[in-house]
């Protein structure tokens, strides 16, 4: 007997589903029914479903291109902070020297402390537009976090007695450090999985919005959004479009990691980002 | 206490450390990218001499904080102000905005925040949950231009921007911060509360107030005198947490307000690739929340005995 996933499960999975298909199949769709560019902020019409925004360009189309940026770019950057911030926080757990485990979390946490928008500014003076660069610059603020919990999990794996016994047998480090403890502290770092990507989306929503990120002429949601703002009353779907796209994806994410990851709801909206 | 002052110039230090690699270190050759495509090598070698790019990066960083330890931030590659000027002007509507904001916020989460853990599972409990969820996940800027249609736009009610109005108009005009608070305030209430929802849930379980209701103290005894100053050290620890995340939001609205404050300033400077004013307001706002944490740290000790050891 199959068992149906709760209504609020198909409820989040259903949010989410909607822009991330929308970003995954929209670059294919975007072009087909092949629309002449109007006068700026067109009403919908024929040509148009969706109206057109500042450029002339159509919005429906735009929306279909607009979602696999920023899906792209917060899926690469949360990955390379978990593998930044895991080999930092393993590090620091299972160094020999009670020093370098200091110096490598002291630091850490100046970065924890400080507002990742700040930290993308200071980097967007010179990297402005690259989203490889921006991947990066993300990962290195979140990275702390993931550091610090890796840390916690990791030390608490490493005093077992399991770890002595395989040292004491000679395995290799990796064996040790990747194959036992880092699975042992899995769990616990995994526990917060979607608090991080919404983190991240966030971070990389805002950084498009407020034009640190890609160029004025992207067809991503966060940075359409901020070009058509001035168009909000002419023609509002040329910002509700892509902004209930990335409300539906940060809301959705929020949804299902609580109900996926934490069975007994537990309220993790206090979570810090 | 002074291992915990010592490390919070040890943070500013790296703070400094990691504006200046930031935002000098990476920046390649600076004087081509500032003239732009196109450009004259004499003028870029002059302007090169100028901004003295061809010491090395370490000479450049040790005149950087010599100069900032004097107070001396340079000066705006724009308009050739000193950048302290600049920060001075912009600071005023930044912090009335946050000062506004953190007046609204405190005393309304830590209301609907203890009066929800009191009464766990009741029906304000969950529609408080409900709300903050929704509140907490849609991003400020999403929620910023929703608010600017409705109430400034179609209702006519409030002035969608506060374009040219320096701190003491914010003031004087307290129409102009309706909105920018209201906006603020969705994430930092949501966020605020919860912990303090927490905190009154944890302080509820305690051995001690079981054993003030057992001795038979009033209910409104037991919450006032036992339960909330317990609620109160975590809350003020959150309190600095949603400062700092005020800071990102302070970004966010400024710029849709048009809000002449910092972070107006921060992210004009960002576009028009002016180095020295970046390196000022971001060390500026950076400093100011790690000072705000260890205010927070060091209220916390004073309050809680336990985390006196640590601090």
């Amino acid at each position: 007997m199959t068992r149906w996933p709760s209504p609020r499960r198909l409820l989040a999975l259903g949010m989410t589903l909607v822009p991330v298909l929308t970003a995954v199949l929209g670059p294919a769709l975007a072009g087909l029914p092949h629309a002449p560019p109007g006068g700026p902020y067109a009403p919908s019409g024929p040509h148009h479903l969706l109206g057109t925004d500042g450029l002339g360009r159509d919005v429906l189309t735009t929306t279909l291109q607009g979602g696999r940026s920023i899906l792209l770019l917060t899926l690469t950057a949360t990955l390379l902070a978990y593998l930044l911030g895991g080999l930092a926080g393993l590090a620091a757990a299972t160094g020999a020297n009670r020093l370098v485990e200091q110096l490598l979390l002291r630091p850490l946490d100046v970065v924890v402390a400080i507002p990742a928008l700040l930290l993308v500014s200071v980097a967007a003076v010179w990297l402005r537009g690259e989203a490889s660069a921006m991947a990066l610059v993300i990962a290195f603020a979140y990275a702390p976090r993931i550091a610090r919990i890796v840390h916690a999990a990791a030390l608490d794996a490493a005093g077992r007695g399991a770890v002595e016994a395989m040292r004491q047998q000679r395995e290799s480090w990796a064996c040790i450090h990747l194959g036992y403890i880092g699975r042992a502290a899995l769990r616990p770092v995994v526990a917060d999985l979607d608090t991080r990507i919404v983190g991240v989306l966030y971070l990389v929503a805002s950084a498009n919005f407020l034009g640190l990120g890609f160029g004025p002429g992207s067809p991503d949601w966060a940075v359409t959004i901020a070009r058509n703002e001035s168009g909000l009353l002419l023609q509002p779907w040329s910002v509700l479009a892509p902004a209930t796209m990335i409300a539906l994806l940060v809301v959705g994410v929020n949804l299902l990691g609580d109900d996926v990851l934490h069975r007994p709801r537990t309220a993790r909206v206090g979570a810090p980002r | 206490m002074c291992a915990r002052l010592g490390w919070a110039v040890g943070q500013l230090s790296c703070l400094a450390l990691l504006v200046f690699l930031g935002t000098a270190a990476l920046s390649g050759d600076a004087a081509v990218t500032l003239l732009g495509d196109g450009y004259d090598p004499g003028q870029a070698a002059r302007l090169r001499a100028r901004l003295q790019l061809d010491d090395p990066v370490w000479t450049r960083f040790g005149r950087w904080l010599a100069d900032l330890c004097r107070g001396d931030l340079g000066r705006s590659l724009v308009g050739g102000e000193p950048v302290g000027t600049v920060i001075a002007h912009a600071a005023a509507p930044t912090l009335v905005l946050a000062g506004a904001t953190l007046l609204v916020v405190v005393p309304l989460a830590g209301t609907l925040g203890f009066a929800a853990g009191v009464r766990e599972g009741s029906a304000l409990d969950r529609v408080l949950t409900t709300v903050t969820v929704a509140l907490y996940a849609v991003p400020d800027f999403v929620v910023a231009l929703l608010v600017v249609a409705l109430v400034s736009v179609r209702l006519r009610l409030l002035p969608p921007t506060a374009l040219g109005a320096d701190g003491a108009t914010l003031l004087t005009r307290p129409e102009l911060l309706v909105l920018p608070v209201l906006v603020l305030c969705c994430q930092s209430t949501s966020s605020l509360s919860r912990q303090v929802r927490a905190g009154a849930l944890d302080a509820l379980g305690t051995g001690y107030v079981a054993q003030a209701v057992r001795l038979g103290l009033p209910r409104w005894r037991v919450l006032l005198r036992h339960v909330a100053p317990n609620a109160v050290a975590p809350a003020v620890q959150s309190t600095a947490r949603v400062i700092s995340s005020l800071v990102g939001g302070v970004l966010v609205v400024e710029v849709v307000f048009a809000v002449p404050g910092l972070a107006s300033e921060l992210i004009s400077a960002v576009a028009a690739r002016d180095v020295p004013t970046v390196q000022g307001i971001t060390l500026v706002l950076g400093a100011a929340v790690l000072l705000v944490n260890l205010a927070a740290d060091l209220v916390v000790a004073r309050v809680v005995p336990r985390a006196r050891e640590r601090a």
